[in-house]
């Protein structure tokens, strides 16, 4: 066991943590991120061969429209771990890596969950014109998910394959809890619609909010129109309130001229 | 929340920002999803990327607090994107536009990005510069990962430096034809605002039912028993699909305009339903019932 290999891998993990959601957006990516495990490790040609295979597997497994696959971060950094200090060949670190790769997206989960709770404090911060605690809840939040995840890379390293079993168990037994968690997460989102509707629903545009949904629903169900669904939804949009635009500036030039006009 | 605020107090248009700032403002973009949640997706990284712009154009402190708090509501686009959405908000603050105007431009700006961006990043160039890639790492090139690199952020920084530009004098050029209607215009605005939470609430809506009711047997074409199941999913999208998410959305909307509720009270209810839910076999999704239910598997 090496202090500095885990020193060195803790921090590359903390980077990779990060870097799944914010800053590049690829350095994370196994063809980037196994290479640089490897060279931590002190083998650099198993970390291309791992990331190459890994990247084309998920090729298939893109972050697409708020989907989370298991992990990739965690599932490519344990499966470098496995190769390198486990002597496992290729694909049984891979396979060996699923359950990481489970853990790492509850990290995920839980982490998403806390950090709706963190927005009350972004609130006060906005309320208060105060820029630095807008920047401190964003730091907080990429604290607390990089950090989780920097210990489970501790836990492969140390625990090596070991730890698959007891992780296993956990993740069988308390699959309700997760998938609660995951549920609620997916439900999270309808209270930030709630906000926005709030402020912009006045009384004249329930038929109009009601519009949008049946557009969608009609748009996003049908395979050749779904991937552009928004888009779409975006032109009918745009051509109502347009007409609306329209409308209401002739209506407003006829009343300015005519005067009484309306009276008939 | 002081989100009944509609209007800046300071009216007069503020200075054109600086090329330092706008440039400032598409690195800073790269941190959009920094403190992802659930609840308002993106909305916190989003306020931290426009910072330095709100900061130059709102040089009083009630106007800024005014901007940053609704700029803290529900935000989601794709990230390589966003520069698009920034530039114009960022020009209709600067021309201290109403801020009605202002959410529901960027609420409408934000939603069709999204498909554009996986379609342009996710389905075509990482795939193709993977396919390339990939086999050079396999075979022990250091030059696989490092041109993977190279091109996915090349053009990843070259489209937000590019965007941020063009919208940004997008909207500024936009808005001088605007003002003169600006009433109408912030009707129609918000009217397209609305149409779009209406599609984002069945678009984003993913919450559904796992129940599958057990209902007898029956013997097909080759003599094999087949188990019948009662789809209750398949039921509620007979009367209406993504009725779920149309319910809870109603629900929180009830809770916070009519019974006064925070956010966080919110949350925190949704949080039950969801785990309470999961005991009971009754969402969707991955899982074992702490509860041994007959209708989730």
């Amino acid at each position: 066991m090496d202090v500095i290999q885990i020193v060195l891998l803790a921090i590359a993990t903390f980077i990779f943590a990060i870097d799944q959601f914010s800053l590049t957006e690829l350095i994370y990516r196994p063809i980037i991120a196994c290479p640089i495990i490897g060279a931590i490790l002190g083998d650099l040609n198993t970390g291309l061969v791992v990331g190459g295979t890994y990247e084309l597997m998920m090729i298939g497994n893109m972050p697409v429209g708020g989907a989370q696959p298991p992990n990739a971060v965690l599932g490519g950094i344990v499966a470098m771990i496995f190769a390198v200090k486990s002597g496992f060949s290729v694909e049984e670190s891979l396979g060996a890596s699923v359950i990481f790769a489970v853990f790492g997206q509850y990290v995920v989960t839980l982490t998403f969950t806390l950090t709706s709770a963190l927005m009350a404090k972004a609130d006060k911060a906005a309320e208060n014109a105060d820029p630095k605690g807008i920047v401190a809840v964003n730091y907080m939040a990429m604290g607390i998910l990089a950090s989780l995840f920097a210990v489970l890379a501790i836990v492969a390293y140390v625990g090596g394959s070991a730890m698959s079993g007891p992780l296993q168990n956990f993740s069988t037994t308390f699959s309700w809890f997760m998938g609660g968690l995951g549920a609620a997460g997916g439900m999270m989102r309808y209270v930030g619609f709630a906000i926005l509707l709030k402020i912009m629903l006045a009384n004249d545009m329930w038929g109009i909010y009601f519009a949008g949904f049946a557009a969608a629903a009609l748009l996003g169900n049908v395979s050749a129109t779904s991937g552009a669904t928004l888009l779409l939804v975006a032109f009918i949009g745009i051509a109502i309130a347009l007409y609306d635009y329209n409308m209401n500036v002739k209506i407003k030039n006829i009343e300015g001229n005519g005067g009484m006009s309306d009276g008939i | 929340m002081a989100s009944n605020v509609t209007a800046y107090k300071d009216l007069t248009p503020a200075q054109p920002l600086d090329k330092k700032t706008l440039n400032n403002m598409v690195w800073k973009s790269m941190m959009l999803q920094a403190s992802f949640n659930y609840e308002r997706m993106q909305a916190c990284g989003w306020l931290w990327g426009i910072l330095p712009g709100l900061q130059k154009i709102h040089t009083n402190k009630e106007d800024l607090s005014a901007s940053m708090t609704h700029n803290l509501e529900f935000f989601n686009t794709h990230p390589f994107l966003v520069t698009f959405v920034m530039g114009i908000v960022l020009s209709l603050e600067q021309e201290k536009a109403d801020i009605n105007t202002i959410r529901a431009v960027r609420v409408a700006a934000m939603g069709p990005l999204g498909g554009i961006g996986d379609a342009l990043f996710w389905f075509t160039l990482v795939p193709v510069t993977a396919g390339i890639t990939a086999n050079m790492a396999i075979s022990g090139s250091l030059a696989g990962p490092i041109l993977y690199f190279i091109i996915t952020f090349g053009v990843q920084m070259a489209l937000r430096y590019w965007l941020m530009y063009w919208s940004y004098s997008l909207g500024t050029q936009a808005i001088t034809l605007l003002t003169k209607n600006a009433k109408e215009f912030t009707h129609a605005a918000s009217m397209l605002g609305v149409f779009v939470v209406g599609a984002l609430t069945c678009n984003y809506g993913a919450t559904t039912l796992g129940m599958m009711i057990p209902n007898g047997t029956t013997i097909d074409e080759t003599g094999a028993e087949v188990a019948n199941f009662i789809d209750i999913q398949g039921l509620l999208n007979g009367i209406l699909p993504a009725l779920i998410p149309l319910a809870l959305t109603m629900m929180c909307y009830f809770l916070i305009k009519k019974k006064g509720w925070t956010p966080i009270k919110c949350i925190a209810l949704l949080l039950v339903i969801g785990i309470v839910g999961c005991v009971f076999g009754i969402w969707s999704g991955d899982y074992t019932a702490l509860v041994p239910v007959p209708w989730h598997a």
